[in-house]
């Protein structure tokens, strides 16, 4: 496992010059990385505490300690994965102040009507094709809202985010057979929920 | 390993399959199993339907209110950052010039009342303990600056 993860960092020597010039200090920089990674993480923080109050919230603190804590970025590593463990951590501890139990991953939000599902179904009507497949891209929403805060972020991680396993391995801090066992949990279950319609709360 | 087994442990592997999870070897297994298995290729496309699916969800957009009020925020934070770790450099040269000048000052002194204080009857263990009173003095002076300058800036960061 530390050969394949080892390789990750070295497949990404070829720093990015935005990274670097933030080190630096160059403000420029900021807002290029910004524009570059601003739905990617508002997207993952969204699917971690579901809710967009809070998501827009955790955006913010991600960024302000982006630029806290960038002069310790080690530059030999990843960036996207530095990246997404701030958010992630930030996110977490959110969590866990809010309300612990939703670590565990509940179904249920303050406010079911804003919620990152609602986001989609309220979507521009176009076309009825676009409908239609709005229409599986809801329900699937749905699905995976309803899994457990562990099985989201998997999920997102490989197949919104398409990192590598090696990737989330070192985003979630796990070794990667947990990743790979936690990924194949996850399909099951959404897999399960979209198949007999069961909606409902599911629990790792 | 029968062919029965073979088909079950495939399947098994179906998932981490379509979701690019398995090495190289496994993957190859997988493949040619799935070139003669009607049973596995059918379940696999179960399985590409969810993770289609999920690789096409739609992306949901940061609000561009949002954007550009963090990236306000973190730019404040950056300048920040940066006025401090100018603030510390400059502390630094600073602490370093004065101690310089004191270890110098020492001899200059007495190089430049050598005849005056031996008019006065000033012995060396008398210059030496003068020294060392006024550098005491200089630098309680100076950290007392420092820590008074320390505690006004954090009181007006709670305010802020």
């Amino acid at each position: 496992m530390a050969a394949s993860i080892a390789s990750v960092w070295e497949g990404r020597l070829g720093i990015d010059a935005a990274v670097l010039q933030l080190r630096r200090g160059d403000p420029d920089a900021l807002a290029t990385l910004m524009a570059r990674y601003q739905h990617r993480i508002y997207r993952y923080l969204l699917r971690l505490v579901r809710q967009p109050a809070d998501a827009e919230d955790l955006f913010q603190q991600t960024w302000i300690r982006v630029a806290e804590k960038i002069r310790s970025f080690d530059t030999s590593r990843n960036f996207d994965a530095w990246l997404f463990t701030l958010a992630r951590n930030l996110a977490l501890d959110h969590l866990r102040r809010r309300r612990p139990s939703s670590l565990e991953g509940s179904s249920g939000g303050d406010s079911p009507e804003d919620t990152m599902v609602s986001r989609l179904r309220s979507a521009d009507p176009g076309p009825f094709e676009q409908l239609l497949a709005r229409e599986r891209a809801g329900r699937l929403a749905v699905a995976l809202e309803s899994l457990p805060l562990s099985c989201r972020e998997v999920l997102t991680l490989r197949f919104e985010e398409e990192m590598k396993i090696e990737e989330i391995a070192l985003v979630l801090a796990t070794p990667v057979a947990t990743v790979k066992s936690r990924l194949y949990r996850s399909l099951a279950q959404l897999r399960q929920i979209l198949e007999t319609g069961a909606g409902g709360e599911v629990r790792a | 390993m029968s062919r029965l087994d073979e088909h079950a442990e495939i399947r098994e592997q179906l998932a981490l399959f379509v979701a690019g999870a398995l090495e190289a070897d496994a993957e190859s297994r997988v493949a040619l199993h799935l070139a003669t298995c009607a049973d596995c290729s059918a379940e696999l496309e179960g399985w590409q339907l969810v993770t289609g699916g999920l690789r096409r969800l739609p992306t949901p957009q940061a609000p561009a209110a949002l954007f550009e009020r963090t990236r306000a925020l973190a730019m404040a934070q950056l300048a920040e950052h940066r006025e401090q770790r100018r603030n510390r450099i400059v502390l630094t040269l600073l602490i370093l010039f004065s101690w310089a000048v004191t270890l110098a000052g020492w001899p200059i002194f007495r190089f430049a009342t050598g005849g005056l204080l031996s008019l006065l009857d000033v012995n060396f263990r008398q210059t030496w303990l003068l020294f060392v009173v006024f550098s005491a003095g200089t630098w309680l002076a100076g950290g007392s600056a420092a820590v008074l300058l320390s505690l006004g800036r954090q009181h007006e960061r709670r305010l802020v």
